[in-house]
């Protein structure tokens, strides 16, 4: 069956098996591995995520239950690769030892924290309450909970609603639209200046056609690095 | 993957006609999915394949707690974490507030729902424990479109054994709102605090005569210490009218000890549960807050 699912922010249309768990398709289907199974019977915890703010285990929850709702998985914490709060605190204090449960007490505490910015540590307590470790002990991860508390815990990452949000304010503010016409019209004059071919798929039909056979412009070289590129190669 | 079962399909019924078209065309394969926190695991054992689970997760309509004259209405897919902090209960029905309250876990809360534990109908069930002190009625809607209500205690029979037709879904419970003269308590003891299933559960709602200092109206329910939960009549009676001292307390947690081996004769838990019984008694004595609290003379 078709189903519509907002995961980390992004909608996914999945064709999924009606019985399919919501675990199931996060790991399979969309890749998202972060969030583990364990116990496959709602008692450890390792596979929660958040269903619309709550947090739920996703093996005892079919995928179908979470029609048209909010996902939010441990890979929806990390903006960018950027550790959220929590999980910078979890490392500075050593709260993970295999790091197995891991994915589903960052969950739990983020829960706790969008619901509750300043729990106490029984708050903390029971929130971690359905989530079982086994090798760490239970004191790191309270501290760790304790050390993120106190601000705004909305994950960081655009959820939809916003980005639509967004969009309409980028494409109707002046300032915006003049610096993309600039853009456009840089583009412009770099094509016509000739400094950049046209593209060869799209031949004018003003321009004169060579000879066939006749050897193709060279590709142009690859403007110089302006230093700043994202890919860091 | 070992999670699915491809022979089952899945309706989700928007609104109650659509509920009570697919309670037609239920088979005694058929499954209900209040919540699934039982369903799933009890889906996945090879050879218990529905042919069609009927997933009421996105009926709104059932999510509810109504003050309705004296009565109480709590809609069958209203969630454990709902009733926990919904002001009605806890102004009408502490004992299920206080029930829902220690269900599982967070996680298990926030999806489990009552009409679920209800329907699975499992002797360790908090909220059955609770409903039952009540004194709730279930109503239900079957394949035909007939609405009736019966009490909680001819819906359960046993261990996972309810008198719900295959094509009959719990629609809602409802059992008188308890006044500012009533105090109620619930109280239960695991092998652990969270996700463990009890081991014996105490719900007890009581009209309290301040002014005289004493107990009307008692009324006693224990699970997990038998097919279903029951009410402890006896203990009740004996309860009548008794002034709320240290004394009742301890006629109450000797009753409470005496229901449970009334219970379970000869299981191989009783002598567990017998002395177990007194601290979880006397736990759900001092809820009620009628007074200082008390301890247990044994101890």
């Amino acid at each position: 069956m078709q189903l519509l699912l907002t995961v980390n922010g992004l909608s996914h249309e999945v064709e999924v098996r009606p019985t399919a768990r919501l675990l199931d398709v996060l790991r399979d289907q969309l890749g998202l591995t972060g969030t583990k199974e364990g116990c496959a019977e709602g008692e450890c915890g390792a596979c929660t995520v958040l269903v619309d703010g709550k947090a739920v285990n996703s093996c005892v929850m079919l995928a179908v239950q979470a029609r048209g709702k909010e996902i939010l998985t441990v890979e929806g914490l990390a903006e960018h690769g950027d550790l959220d709060l929590l999980q910078q605190k979890f490392v500075e204090y050593g709260a993970v030892q295999c790091g197995y449960c891991t994915p589903g007490m960052l969950m739990s505490a983020k829960a706790l924290l969008m619901a509750n910015p300043v729990p106490s540590e029984q708050d903390i307590r029971i929130a971690l309450a359905g989530n079982l470790c086994r090798c760490t002990g239970y004191a790191a991860i309270v501290a760790a909970v304790k050390a993120a508390s106190g601000h705004d815990a909305t994950p960081a990452m655009v959820l939809p609603g916003e980005a639509d949000e967004l969009a309409v304010e980028v494409a109707t503010d002046p300032a915006t639209l003049a610096i993309v016409d600039e853009v456009v019209e840089a583009a412009v004059a770099e094509l016509t200046e000739g400094t950049a071919p046209a593209p060869e798929a799209f031949p004018s039909l003003d321009a004169p056609a060579g000879p066939p056979g006749a050897p193709a412009a060279p590709p142009p070289e690859p403007p110089e690095s302006a230093g700043d590129a994202e890919d860091g190669e | 993957m070992v999670s699915d079962v491809p022979v089952t399909q899945v309706v989700a019924p928007a609104d109650m006609d659509e509920l009570a078209a697919a309670l037609k065309a239920a088979t005694p394969q058929t499954r209900l999915l209040a919540g699934g926190t039982d369903l799933m695991r009890a889906v996945r054992r090879p050879g218990s394949e529905p042919d069609v689970i009927i997933d009421l997760t996105g009926l709104g309509g059932l999510s509810y707690v109504r003050l309705d004259g004296d009565t109480l209405r709590v809609g069958a897919t209203t969630t454990f974490t709902e009733l926990q902090s919904d002001p009605l209960v806890h102004e009408h029905a502490l004992c299920l507030g206080l029930a829902a309250a220690q269900v599982g876990s967070v996680q298990i809360r926030n999806v489990g729902t009552i009409g679920g534990n209800i329907a699975n109908a499992s002797p360790c069930a908090d909220s059955a424990t609770a409903l039952t002190a009540l004194g709730a009625g279930v109503t239900t809607l079957d394949g035909a479109g007939t609405i009736r209500t019966r009490p909680l205690g001819e819906v359960l029979l046993g261990p996972s054994e309810t008198s719900l037709a295959h094509d009959e879904a719990i629609t809602e419970f409802s059992f008188p709102a308890l006044g500012a003269e009533h105090r109620s308590a619930f109280a239960k003891i695991g092998s652990r605090t969270a996700v463990s299933v009890a081991r014996l559960s105490a719900a007890l709602v009581v009209r309290f005569d301040a002014a005289a200092g004493s107990l009307t109206d008692v009324c006693v329910a224990l699970g997990a210490v038998g097919g279903t939960a029951f009410r402890a009549t006896r203990l009740e009676q004996q309860l009548q009218a008794r002034p709320a001292d240290e004394d009742t307390a301890r006629l109450f947690a000797e009753g409470c000890v005496a229901a449970v081996q009334d219970s379970i004769p000869g299981r191989y838990s009783l002598p567990y549960k017998r002395h177990a019984a007194i601290g979880l008694a006397y736990d759900a004595w001092n809820m009620l807050a009628l007074g200082a609290p008390c301890e247990p003379p044994w101890f």
